[in-house]
């Protein structure tokens, strides 16, 4: 999907470019441009409703612009968000580029940017009662959740099954899960394990309704093209991380698990380096994103031409990032 | 241990390599045993090696485990050579002497509780990782005199994702994938450990531990020369 993202005097990113990967976990202290990021992707999707501008003189070489270059078979031009000021950023051009030749199938790419979606997923929201009927896809704080869960269960009940067979093998101390549905609200419940007990969702962990939440867009049979994760990690425990993992890489490389859908390019951010343990075999997944006084740069932990030599030293690749070798910490007070 | 089941702690670096673990302990002892609950993990190295004086003192003094039994990668560090079993001898960058020694030191001085003897151990070595192990007999290309000879010329024959990959067929296998390469692997080993403990000195060395237990229980550890 997106092959890289060019910033240009866009908030904290004063002159910052990062290739993107099928899968990105974006590591780096606060500040450092992660959210700007997934705010740029969805100020593309935003865009990407409306008209291309024709207006290809920008004057302003000081306005705020994101440029974005996407994978083949949509890799024949550059898209160029351009910013009037800090909140609008309301100017999308299309250039061709050289050496890829013409101005191909626009329309193509942007009804898949158009599905794009973000995640800041919030517990609180989750466990309320929700509307029967109603969209199908996942709100960004997740509080549909249930509908959706329902939804699915409606529309396919092999990926319905498919998700609670992965909730029960994360979460072996429960049965089963369960959908409520009453005077047009659905709410969840999970049966204990040993004993026929409910547990209400108000009950339900937090990290285990997140995880819920990552299993309904993992298992949606037409999902986003494009999914951002805020905190990917909150709330859940380090020892079920790699089961997250794996449920993201289902999303990013389906045909590794025998899917035949179109991959999902994942990218998310963390501030676990229990998380980011699980990467040493794959640091081109990993974006660092640093912060030097007030600008903001990215980089790839496969750029790091010494990264081998680093772990064979000792450490796991979250203590080396904990350290500060590997940039991606606050700076110094 | 008179018969009765032997109680073991397993300590590996992922859940995938402590159920293969399982199955080729239980497959050299010939006998069923008992694991400590709950189950202990650590995180990669040197995670392993840092919380092991803790986790020998918690087995000690807080479980009736007999033993203690370790897998870990070598990744890029020194595989366990035959010269390293001379007695008195220590490699300051094999994973697997290290082991050894800061168990021995972590265990020397911990008081006999009554009916209690002293914690026994074993230690593997996965060079370069455990699915070079899952490989071994039906890839004949792995094997650590390769990796070995890889170390020398400066030209790795195969990489851990490479590995990873001919093992389960992706380089991202998720927990069911490598759970399931992992055991079927390890099952085949555990029927037959001959091919696994010639192709891999780091293999041989744990099977050598697990057997010696039966002969010698309480002097396996004391028997090793200091570090
Ligand atoms: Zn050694």
């Amino acid at each position: 999907m997106i092959a890289s993202v060019a910033f240009r005097n866009f908030k904290a990113l004063r002159s910052a470019r990062i290739e993107l990967a099928p899968f990105n976990l974006v590591i780096g202290p606060n500040g450092s441009g992660k959210t700007s990021l997934i705010q740029a992707v969805l100020r593309l999707r935003t865009l990407a409703r409306l008209p291309i501008s024709d207006t290809f003189a920008v004057t302003n070489l000081e306005a705020a612009q994101i440029a974005f270059r996407f994978n083949p078979p949509h890799n024949g031009f550059e898209a160029t968000l351009t910013c009037r000021d800090e909140e609008s950023c309301d100017l999308l051009q299309l250039t061709p580029l050289a050496a890829s030749g013409e101005l191909i199938d626009w329309a193509v790419l942007r009804t898949r940017l158009l599905t794009a979606r973000s995640y800041l997923l919030d517990s609180r929201a989750i466990i309320r009662p929700v509307q029967t009927g109603g969209s199908r896809e996942l709100a960004s704080d997740g509080s549909n959740l249930t509908a959706c869960l329902a939804g699915l269960r409606e529309i396919s009940p092999d990926a319905y099954a498919g998700l609670c067979a992965e909730l029960l093998q994360l979460f072996p101390e429960y049965a089963d899960l369960v959908l409520y549905a009453d005077r047009g609200t659905f709410s969840l419940r999970l049966a204990g394990g040993g004993a026929p007990v409910m547990v209400p969702a108000d009950e339900v962990s937090q990290g285990t309704l997140y995880v819920m939440a990552l299993l309904a867009l993992a298992h949606d049979p037409a999902p986003p093209a494009i999914i951002c994760l805020e905190e990917l990690d909150r709330g859940i425990h380090p020892r079920l991380l790699r089961g997250v993992r794996d449920v993201l890489y289902r999303l990013t490389h389906p045909a590794d698990y025998g899917h035949t859908r179109s991959p999902v390019q994942v990218i998310a951010t963390t501030h676990s380096p229990q998380l980011l343990d699980l990467f040493r075999d794959h640091p081109e997944e990993i974006v660092i994103a640093d912060k030097h006084g007030r600008a903001a740069t990215f980089a790839r932990l496969s750029d790091r031409t010494d990264l081998t030599e680093l772990l064979a030293e000792g450490g796991t690749l979250g203590d080396l990032w904990y350290s500060g070798i590997l940039g991606g910490v606050p700076e110094a007070t | 241990m008179n018969g009765r089941s032997l109680r073991l702690a397993l300590l590996g670096e992922s859940q995938v390599d402590e159920a293969a673990l399982a199955i080729l302990v239980e497959g050299i002892l010939g006998k069923p045993f008992n694991q400590v609950q709950p189950g202990l993990r650590a995180r990669g190295w040197p995670s392993v090696i840092q919380i092991l004086p803790a986790i020998a003192r918690h087995l000690h003094f807080n479980t009736d485990a007999d033993a203690l039994v370790m897998l870990v990668d070598a990744d890029d560090t020194e595989p366990h050579g035959s010269h390293h079993e001379r007695p008195g001898y220590f490699h300051p960058r094999c994973r697997l002497c290290q082991l050894r020694a800061v168990f021995r030191r972590a265990t020397r001085h911990l008081p006999l509780k009554h009916g209690r003897e002293r914690m026994l151990r074993a230690v593997g070595l996965a060079v370069p990782s455990a699915e070079a192990w899952y490989l071994c007999g039906n890839d004949d290309t792995v094997g650590e005199a390769a990796w070995v000879e890889g170390r020398v010329t400066g030209r790795a024959p195969y990489t851990r994702r490479e590995l990873k990959a001919r093992v389960y067929g992706t380089e991202r296998p998720n927990l069911a994938q490598a759970v399931a390469g992992a055991t079927l692997a390890a099952k085949r080993h555990a029927r037959d450990p001959r091919r696994l403990e010639h192709d891999f000195p780091g293999f041989a060395a744990l099977a050598t531990d697990l057997r010696s237990w039966e002969l010698k229980p309480a002097e396996t550890d004391s028997s090793r020369s200091a570090a």
